[in-house]
């Protein structure tokens, strides 16, 4: 790693590839959608409400708001080609209206002061290089009572083993992630106090085996397509199984956290 | 007594479980509808009721009440059927069946052709066999024993068309019996029902003729080629060591089970590997059955059944019986490599804490060092699609309903409307636009390696809780045209009725044979357990 910027850069660009996509499919963040309707239900989000989803990817959480909430989300994205998918599904689902995404990166939000009720962030903000920077943004955009939701990978104890924390873990957010007791300082920083907090560690155990059953599929049925995306197949089931361990060990988790701006 | 100590009387304590539910079910001994309650305790489900006159009862249900309360999402609208065969009198489950208060309609219906067996296993649902009772054989060679019967062609006729009328294109009907492949017109009847609008028959075996008669099983595969219509074997195997099979079927099936498996294979016929699962027993051989399972060519599913405690079996405590969580948990332990719990996903057309399932893929040949089994539910949120209370938009409905058609009672490997859901399933996979990779059009080249798991936890006289009942989508269908469901067919007294009107021979109401009933137990004629009435 030789810059916190190349990280963020590359970590970004990573997630547009096809290589990322072909191994993370579907599954976009540990519990899914379910575990999105709980954290947007732990923030009170409101019909009428104005969200922020930072690091919105495609914007399957920013369309499941405006669609089951009827709220209004703005997303936030770095990854440009990721953006314009997420703009072409959501008109696809005649979400439009409801929803539109930006250009932008959480430690420079490109939105006005106090604009938005809720702050989403899911499975991100363990990869932002300067935490305390993206804390003082999120908590910029928030109305004095707005609330920000995340949920992440924590890492506990002694931390990672080595190997994970080599890039390609980088890429699969884990490299950076730190406990919830830091994540709570890091906003408690920016003026944003905790109020909830949940564990959530089966859920990372099934995204990890999400992928590991995702890419042994690949292995079956397109081999050829993997190797040329430059996918090692045996990397990532070793990375996979390094990762449940350290999971049952305790020392990788995720977690809900809710901290409002006072 | 001290004052303290009178004071320290009055506190008011605690229950030590929570209670979740008010419903119905009946007594285990005389079969009397009474009210009951669902309690939690230690993360265990528990149902409790009493009867007037014999006492306080009590079972466990389900071994993992989080599951047991979060399943609730999971299940969908039932489905009204098109006829209804009685009317609403006395209330569930004295009505069946089935009554227009019913839940749903019938996923699978159960066409039981005999009661005569070529075994006496100490476990049988169905009190069946061939001992105890004088067998007599009639003119026509139909041998019936004193309180057995077996079905005529008419009779037979009279039952399919009853499905088909309820259900109007059926999907699956499954001949059992008895054993039903020693009655005499069985292709017949198999013939019988292709000829109807009903896709598949299942035909439920102990797998002794299928062992030892080639021409027969080439007559069933012939059958498995009729255009849009197919036959699948539904084979009792309930393990590998000899004591499970002597214990469990009173005979060292071993070899004729591989035999029947084998012949199968050579005929192209489909089988599906049914275990009954009793603690004690066989509990150690689950992940075995799996792996021998994914190994066979003839096998393509394996279904777990907990013994259900209904007819013959041995003694038993309710309080310590298998739940499905308990059969999910002792494969994931025997195979920890291939299975989580998450894997396994509640069957929505039922009550989801009937029946789990799961679907896999397999990589590479089993035993060798590559092999790998990839579960489908790891590839695709099952959970998006088909929570019915929490979610309001669905990804997609295509989806939504190939997967209703896979997580049902319907549903069957080796019939094409399952294979075809597999691949229709497999679109939620697309990811051709990000990356790249045709997956649904991959998968459909794999569905001859998908494989299928079902977990079936059928209620018994203890269990019963009129809830699940009334959702009931597996109906055994009876000689005089009625459809109840099979656990109330089984538990509160409808087989012994059935059994009296065909036999013209009395039977009496059979108890199951809980070690606290002991005392006032004792054997019927067919080797289950009946209530010892000194007054008789």
């Amino acid at each position: 790693m030789t810059s916190a910027e190349d990280a963020k850069a590359c970590c970004s660009r990573a997630y547009g590839t096809d290589a990322v996509a072909m191994v993370l499919g579907p599954s976009y963040h540990p519990g899914g959608l379910s575990l999105t309707r709980r954290l947007a239900e732990r923030l009170g989000v409101r019909a009428g409400h104005r969200v922020l989803d930072v690091a919105a990817g495609t914007g399957t959480t920013a369309r499941m708001l405006a669609a089951d909430f009827d709220v209004t989300v703005d997303g936030v994205e770095l990854g440009q080609d990721v953006l314009e998918s997420a703009v072409a599904e959501t008109q696809e689902a005649g979400l439009s209206a409801k929803v539109g995404f930006h250009h932008g990166d959480a430690e420079h939000i490109p939105l006005p002061d106090g604009r938005f009720d809720t702050v989403v962030c899911e499975c991100a903000f363990c990869t932002f290089p300067d935490k305390e920077r993206a804390a003082a943004e999120l908590a910029r955009v928030l109305r004095d009572g707005g609330r920000a939701g995340i949920t992440d990978v924590t890492v506990t104890g002694e931390g990672l083993p080595a190997e994970l924390s080599t890039l390609a873990a980088w890429v699969a957010c884990i490299a950076d992630a730190r406990s919830l007791e830091e994540y709570s300082e890091i906003l408690a920083g920016a003026g944003l106090t905790t109020v909830c907090t949940e564990r959530h560690d089966a859920a990372l155990e099934r995204m990890i085996e999400q992928i590991d059953a995702r890419v042994r599929l690949l292995r079956m049925t397109s081999f050829t397509r993997l190797h040329q995306a430059g996918v090692d197949v045996d990397a990532v089931l070793r990375y996979c199984a390094l990762a449940r361990e350290a999971v049952a060990d305790g020392l990788l988790g995720y977690a809900l956290l809710v901290a409002e701006k006072r | 007594m001290t004052l303290d100590d009178q004071q320290q009387d009055r506190v008011k304590r605690d229950r030590d479980e929570v209670f979740v539910e008010f419903t119905k079910s009946i007594c285990p001994v005389c079969k009397t509808p009474v009210d009951a309650q669902v309690n939690i305790r230690d993360n265990k489900v528990y149902l409790r009721k009493r009867c007037a006159e014999h006492g306080w009862f009590e079972a466990l249900t389900y071994s993992d009440a989080e599951s047991y309360l979060s399943s609730a999402r999971f299940n969908k609208p039932g489905t009204v059927p098109l006829t209804f065969q009685t009317e609403v009198a006395d209330g569930c489950p004295l009505d069946c069946g089935l009554c227009p208060e019913h839940k749903q309609h019938a996923c699978l219906g159960i066409i039981e052709v005999n009661t005569g067996c070529n075994l006496d296993c100490p476990i049988c649902f169905a009190d069946s066999g061939q001992h105890g009772t004088e067998t007599v054989t009639s003119a026509d060679g139909d041998s019936t024993t004193a309180s057995g019967y077996s079905i005529t062609h008419e009779q037979c006729e009279l039952m399919l068309d009853t499905f088909v009328e309820s259900e109007g294109e059926a999907e699956v009907v499954m001949f059992s019996g008895g054993e039903p492949t020693i009655h005499k017109n069985i292709l017949d009847f198999i013939d019988l029902a292709q000829a109807k609008p009903i896709r598949n028959v299942n035909l439920n075996t102990n797998g002794i003729r299928l062992a030892s008669d080639k021409r027969f099983v080439a007559a069933l595969g012939e059958r498995n080629r009729v255009e849009n219509r197919s036959v699948n074997i539904y084979l009792q195997f309930d393990g590998f060591d000899e004591r499970t099979h002597r214990e469990i079927r009173g005979a060292d099936l071993r070899e004729s089970k591989r035999r029947a498996l084998d012949n199968c294979a050579d005929a192209g016929l489909t089988v599906t590997l049914v275990a009954a699962i009793e603690r004690g027993l066989n509990e150690h051989e689950i992940g075995d059955i799996v792996e021998f399972g994914l190994a066979h060519p003839a096998v393509r599913s394996v279904s777990f059944q907990p013994v259900t405690h209904s007819g013959r079996h041995v003694e038993f405590d309710p309080m310590t019986r298998l739940t499905n969580p308990d059969v999910i948990r002792l494969l994931t332990e025997q195979r920890p490599d291939w299975f989580g719990k998450d894997d396994f996903f509640p069957v929505p057309c039922c009550f989801p804490t009937c029946r789990s399932i799961t679907y896999l893929l397999t990589e590479g040949e089993p035993g060798a060092p590559d092999f790998g089994v990839v579960p489908i539910p790891r590839l695709l949120d099952v959970e998006d699609y088909l929570d019915y209370v929490s979610n309001r938009v669905v990804p997609d409905y295509a989806i939504r309903e190939a997967l209703e058609k896979l997580w049902s009672a319907s549903a069957s490997m080796g019939t094409e409307v399952t294979e075809d859901r597999l691949k229709q399933a497999a679109d939620a996979l697309d990811c051709a636009e990000a990356c790249g990779v045709n997956l649904p059009g991959a998968i459909a080249d794999l569905t001859d390696r998908a494989f299928m798991i079902v977990v079936q936890d059928f209620q018994d006289p203890y269990t019963l809780n009129v809830k699940q009942l009334m959702k009931c989508c597996v109906e055994e269908i009876t000689p005089d045209g009625r459809m109840i469901p099979f656990c109330a067919y089984n538990s509160v007294g409808y087989r012994e009725q059935v059994r009296e009107q065909m036999s013209g021979v009395r039977v009496d109401g059979v108890v199951p044979n809980a070690t606290e009933l002991g005392p006032v137990l004792i054997d019927s004629p067919s080797g289950s357990k009946v209530y010892r009435d000194d007054e008789r």
